[in-house]
């Protein structure tokens, strides 16, 4: 028979007085605000899975950093931005960034690292901080990086975020209306791709859309705007985080996980919401009038 | 003129899709531009807003023209109301990487207003009618201030009453002086606009409607996608049966 044991819930105030899980609180703070930003967009131009594919192509950068001694931050920075502008070229001439040129990509990077990794430099400490990262545990190097990308993240979306609307909405009618649709797309790829790398200590790059795709999901179901798409989904990211290292600590369980099965939960939650509100009648006449 | 082309050919790196095209339509004119799916209407409204480069010849339009879609190419389930695509114009003041001023909101409001639905302007697009749709991307054209417009089969699936604002709308733009090019499949309405252009991978015709709209021009046009409907004493009528509806 199976025992399980509950240990009391910790206080959440001492817990933050340790430093890996302030450390840890901090990195998911500025990963919600680059997440639920991005994550609009992510969502919006259905680039979920090249989110999930950047964060996994790093892995010949990190095979080779390991047995070269060199910085893996930058190596797998140097692969996402490549693969960024792989797939931005090869899927140029469709409506959106092309699913068949990231999968074609990803492919080639995962058999070059999978090559690297056993036959080249026998590598296994790289899969294994690829794949999970951990979000107890990050130094003030994966601090400097998130908070780099949160900072570029909120530029480029504040700059570009209605090309990338625009763009999106209508992109037979976005040249004539002067938006360089190629150079902002591409933007929004490398965008995305550096946030990932910089939620790869923390999340790992299985775990990547719980903070990217996840959120602006949820907040998706809701939003009738995508003002109001962000915001949530920059709360929605936050809360997630927040609760899911809570959870972690309190439970013994890795955080990444904790925080990926808190995001599933809250969408099937609110998908489920959703789906009763549209069967109930008056929403029903309010859909068919409109 | 609003609209120059000499000796077009257009093509996606490979042979021409469209070959030998030379028209010109005045300021305030309207242009209907008839021919079957794949005949290379789109091809010369993506060439005149500057997306593709002619591979021989040269083509000229005054200012930016502006390129309205048909709404079934648009995303429908975008968060964006009426009034955020309307706003969308306002990327083309070359401002498009500052957030939108409150002078173009109030553009934007007054555009929806012009072509009736300024009561719409909190609406979620998809969730507005085909004809609606269609007049919230004209006023996103007129937010844009072009002096050309490309309309890219506008009346198609559009029920009667926004067609026929849709068409006030069109006589409104004309004298105002802007130059409306219509790519359409309805003979009927190619022949209340003041010239066509009959494109079938080349230029087939083009002049005033009563010259262009022959029985011969438009079976060259169509070719076995038209129906002919004549009757003894009246000009040739036609039905074009091969364009798909989306």
């Amino acid at each position: 028979m199976l025992c399980v044991t509950l240990n009391p819930p910790p206080s959440p105030l001492e817990l933050l007085e340790l430093r890996p899980v302030a450390f840890a609180l901090a990195e998911l703070g500025l990963l919600a605000v680059a997440g639920g930003l991005l994550g609009a967009w992510v969502v919006l131009r259905r680039l979920a899975f090249f989110t999930h594919a950047a964060g996994t192509a790093t892995f010949p950068g990190l095979v080779v950093a390991e047995a070269a001694a060199f910085s893996p931050r930058i190596a797998a920075l140097a692969v996402a931005l490549g693969f960024a502008g792989g797939v931005e070229r090869a899927g140029r001439r469709g409506r959106d960034p092309g699913d068949v040129a990231t999968a074609l990509l990803l492919v080639a990077a995962l058999a070059g690292g999978a090559v690297l990794a056993s036959d080249v430099f026998e590598s296994g400490a790289a899969v294994d901080r690829l794949l999970f990262g951990t979000a107890v545990g990050l130094d003030g190097g994966d601090l400097l990086l998130s908070g780099a990308a949160c900072l570029l993240a909120v530029g480029a979306c504040l700059a570009f975020g209605r090309a990338w609307t625009a763009t999106g909405f209508d992109p037979d009618g976005v040249p004539s209306l002067g938006v360089p649709a190629s150079r902002s797309d591409l933007l929004l790829l490398i965008t995305i791709a550096v946030a990932v790398v910089a939620a790869l200590p923390a999340v790992g790059a299985l775990l990547v859309s719980s903070i990217f795709v996840v959120p602006a999901a949820i907040a998706r179901l809701f939003s009738k705007s995508v003002g109001t798409l962000v915001r949530t989904a920059i709360f929605v990211a936050g809360a997630q985080g927040a609760l899911g290292l809570y959870l972690a600590l309190w439970l013994d369980v890795p955080p990444g996980p904790a925080v990926s099965v808190l995001g599933a939960t809250g969408y099937a939650a609110c998908a489920l919401v959703r789906g009763i509100r549209l069967r109930e009648p008056s929403v029903q006449r309010v859909e068919a009038a409109a | 003129m609003a609209v120059e082309v000499q000796g077009v050919s257009l093509g996606y790196g490979g042979a021409p899709v469209l070959d030998r095209v030379s028209f010109s339509a005045p300021t305030g004119t309207t242009v209907s531009v008839l021919g079957p799916n794949g005949g290379g209407k789109t091809t010369l409204f993506r060439a005149l807003v500057g997306e593709l480069s002619p591979i021989a010849g040269s083509l000229a339009a005054r200012g930016r023209p502006a390129y309205v879609a048909q709404t079934e190419r648009t995303r429908l389930d975008f968060p964006v109301s009426a009034l955020d695509v309307a706003l969308m114009g306002s990327l083309a003041g070359g401002r498009w990487w500052l957030p939108a001023r409150g002078s173009d909101r109030r553009g934007a409001r007054s555009a929806l207003g012009r072509v009736g639905l300024g009561a719409e302007a909190n609406t979620r697009f998809g969730e507005l009618s085909g004809g609606q749709r269609q007049r919230v991307l004209i006023a996103r054209a007129l937010v844009q201030d072009a002096e050309v417009l490309l309309l890219d089969e506008p009346l198609t699936g559009v029920d009667r009453a926004s067609a026929e604002h849709i068409e006030e709308l069109f006589g409104e733009l004309r004298s105002e002086g802007r130059t409306l090019l219509v790519s359409t499949h309805d003979m009927d309405s190619a022949r209340r606009c003041d010239l066509v252009l009959c494109l079938n991978r080349r230029q087939v015709a083009f002049g005033a409607p009563g010259e262009v709209l022959g029985r011969e021009t438009l079976e060259q046009t169509y070719g076995s996608e038209i129906v002919m409907l004549d009757e003894p004493g009246q000009p040739a009528r036609a039905i074009a049966v091969g364009h798909h509806h989306h």
